[in-house]
């Protein structure tokens, strides 16, 4: 009995390891160990090291290292950057990249640009700029100092930089996620009697959702990590203008390597716990996404 | 309600999808926009449904006596169905199709359970009341088709606009929905426009077609009248399959191939250099010269595998045509490759040979 002329015999051939990749076993596992022993080289084994050197004095240094009156300023400090700092961007983000996917205008490619300036730019730099904005000797640093506003050495600068480097965060990751899920979605809720705000709140956002926590996580990560552009506004006055890293650097310049790593173990889980986020969010975003190629 | 649109004329950039288009379609009525890409049918239902505005200095768009030229979709109240369905993919079918409902101002807002009522019953109506509680994702794309119709459909909507509503469908799947549309549609007798590329599909859905090419009508009528007397060149050749001659009118009479062919519908028209098309079912084939004028042909090919035959030919004037006929007559004279066969046409559609 034939049906439909049989079954092409190379469609069995399938096997454990495909034709593509069926190098020899020694290859194989020394490409396998070489990026093994890079990856522990150059990431695993640093932060062991930062927890061992942590914990290097015993528990107690470690817990009074992180009580310290000027760590406990540090973190809220870091804490009131991210807390203004993400927010602010995720509403700009979440704009620009409905701006930028659902609609025409003029200036739209310089726009997307500009989103990534940040990214380009070092840090340092961007932590000037507002120097030169702001600084006393800046342009508008005698109008503020007139007015009692103090910007650069101070909490706002802070803000300020860490608000520009993080800018790109949330836009970038929401501008292909939107592209892809096109506008139709919208037009219909438009067309089914939706004002333009009912259609964001229960069209596009439930559908961006998993891409826009994701961006969220990454953004907070870079502002509580944040070196280069805040030091430079910061001052470095301990107990007011210290984040969490600056602090770190000021532990250790001071050869109060216990208390460094210490603190430096804060960041470090936090870098932890935002990995396990994002994996989780990329894997939520991923689905997000073959749902709607899943439109035949 | 019914559906005046007036000098409508759009462009994107360099590229002019509508010029002066004019269009009045009737309360109840379904309509065809058909067309090939390009033509301008899609732009013009999205401008009856809000979704582009037409250029500056077009016309009025009425629905019944009303311009909505001015207002947004929001507040036009049509049912719009897309090619590619857009259901909101993390609702369920339910929640799709009672969105238009919630989404209305409290005043205007049915009560939970009526909304509920409503839903069920629209479901029921596109015969998916069993997959309330699915995803779209879950849906083969004839049930989000249906779905996305009962959504349209349960803001109660004057009038329904369809943008290649089976367009993303496999051939089987489309024969039946396109017959459960027409039935719904004199169910229900919403006015309705639907765009679409694939001519069987408006020749046996609408009441009348409008024939669209580069941003224009080209005609419109009723399925019989676009098929059996094209207004255009460009109608004739859209619509099903046709044999080309160049030939000329003189006297009313219409020369081509080898063949003087009496055409009293042209007698007032100049002499001059003409095209004339012939569908492929349009000839009677003879096997011998019986009086009746006629041209001669040779049989290059038969294809005989299906109801008609269909006859590959070449005319003693050098052109190659395609002849159809019944295939037990096609046996029953037996024409075979190399036969000698004489053509007589049928039906002429003559259109002068200058570009319009």
């Amino acid at each position: 009995m034939l049906i439909g002329g049989g079954v092409p015999s190379a469609l069995t051939g399938f096997s454990a390891s495909s034709a593509v990749t069926a190098e020899r076993p020694v290859v194989r596992w020394a490409l396998i160990g070489v990026a093994i022993v890079f990856l522990g080289l150059f990431l695993v084994i640093p932060l062991i090291a930062v927890f061992l050197q942590a914990f290097e004095k015993g528990i107690a240094a470690y817990f009074r290292a992180l009580l310290d009156p000027d760590t406990q300023s540090a973190v809220r400090l870091t804490l009131l950057v991210a807390a203004v700092a993400v927010p602010l961007n995720t509403v700009f983000g979440v704009v620009a990249a409905w701006a930028i996917t659902k609609f025409e205008f003029a200036g739209k490619n310089a726009l997307i640009t500009l989103i990534d300036l940040p990214f380009s730019i070092s840090p340092v730099v961007a932590g000037l700029v507002f120097v030169f904005l702001f600084g006393r000797q800046g342009w508008l640093g005698p109008w503020l100092e007139a007015h009692g506003v103090r910007v650069i050495f101070a909490v706002p600068g802070m803000v300020l930089a860490t608000v520009f480097v993080t800018f790109p965060f949330v836009a970038r990751e929401l501008i292909p996620l939107m592209k892809a899920q096109g506008t139709e979605e919208e037009e219909a809720a438009r067309l089914l009697g939706a004002s333009g705000w009912q259609t964001f709140w229960r069209v596009t956002l439930p559908n961006i959702k998993w891409g826009l926590l994701y961006g969220i996580v990454l953004c907070n990560g870079r502002a509580m990590g944040e070196f280069g552009a805040v030091s430079v506004v910061s001052g470095h006055v301990r107990g007011q203008t210290n984040t969490i890293p600056l602090h770190v650097e000021i532990l250790y310049n001071e050869y109060n390597v216990a208390a460094a790593f210490a603190v430096a173990s804060l960041l470090a889980t936090l870098a932890l716990a935002t990995l396990a986020l994002k994996s989780l969010l990329e894997w939520k975003v991923a689905r997000q996404l073959a749902e709607t190629d899943a439109k035949p | 309600m019914s559906i005046v649109v007036e000098n409508i004329s759009k462009t994107f950039g360099q590229f002019v999808a509508l010029r002066n288009v004019s269009l009045s379609v009737a309360r109840g009525e379904l309509i065809a926009l058909l067309g090939p890409s390009g033509s301008g049918k899609t732009t013009l239902l999205r401008i009856m449904a809000g979704l582009e505005k037409p250029d500056p200095g077009s016309g009025p768009i009425r629905f019944e006596d009303e311009d909505v030229a001015s207002r947004n979709p929001q507040v036009r109240h049509v049912g719009f169905v897309f090619q590619h369905y857009a259901l909101f993919r993390h609702m369920t079918v339910a929640e799709n199709v009672a969105f238009g409902l919630r989404v209305r101002p409290r005043r205007l807002r049915p009560s939970r359970s009526e909304i509920r009522q409503r839903v069920q019953k629209l479901l029921k109506l596109v015969q998916l009341d069993a997959f309330a509680n699915r995803y779209p994702s879950q849906l083969s794309g004839g049930q989000r088709q249906r779905v996305a119709l009962a959504r349209a459909l349960a803001i109660e909507p004057k009038v329904l606009l369809l943008d290649e509503p089976f367009g993303a469908l496999d051939a089987k799947v489309r024969m039946e929905l396109r017959q459960w549309l027409r039935r719904l549609h004199d169910e229900i007798h919403v006015t309705s426009v639907f765009v679409t590329h694939d001519q069987d599909e408006a020749l046996e859905l609408a009441d009348r077609v409008v024939v669209m090419n580069q941003g224009r009508i080209e005609q419109i009528g009723t399925p019989d009248e676009v098929f059996h007397s094209p207004a255009t060149e460009f109608v004739t050749t859209f619509l099903g399959q046709v044999n080309l001659f160049h030939g000329r009118v003189e006297n009313g009479k219409v020369h081509f191939a080898t063949l003087a062919w009496d055409s009293p519908e042209h007698a007032a028209m100049p002499s001059q250099p003409v095209r004339v098309f012939v569908r492929p079912h349009d000839f009677h084939v003879a096997s011998h010269r019986n009086g009746a004028p006629a041209f001669r042909a040779t049989v290059r090919r038969v294809h005989s595998a299906g109801p008609n035959a269909r006859l590959e030919l070449v005319a003693e004037s050098g052109e190659s045509l395609w002849v159809e006929m019944p295939l037990d007559v096609c046996r029953a004279r037996n024409i075979v490759q190399g036969s000698p066969v004489f053509l007589t046409p049928r039906d002429v559609k003559v259109f002068a040979e200058s570009p319009h």
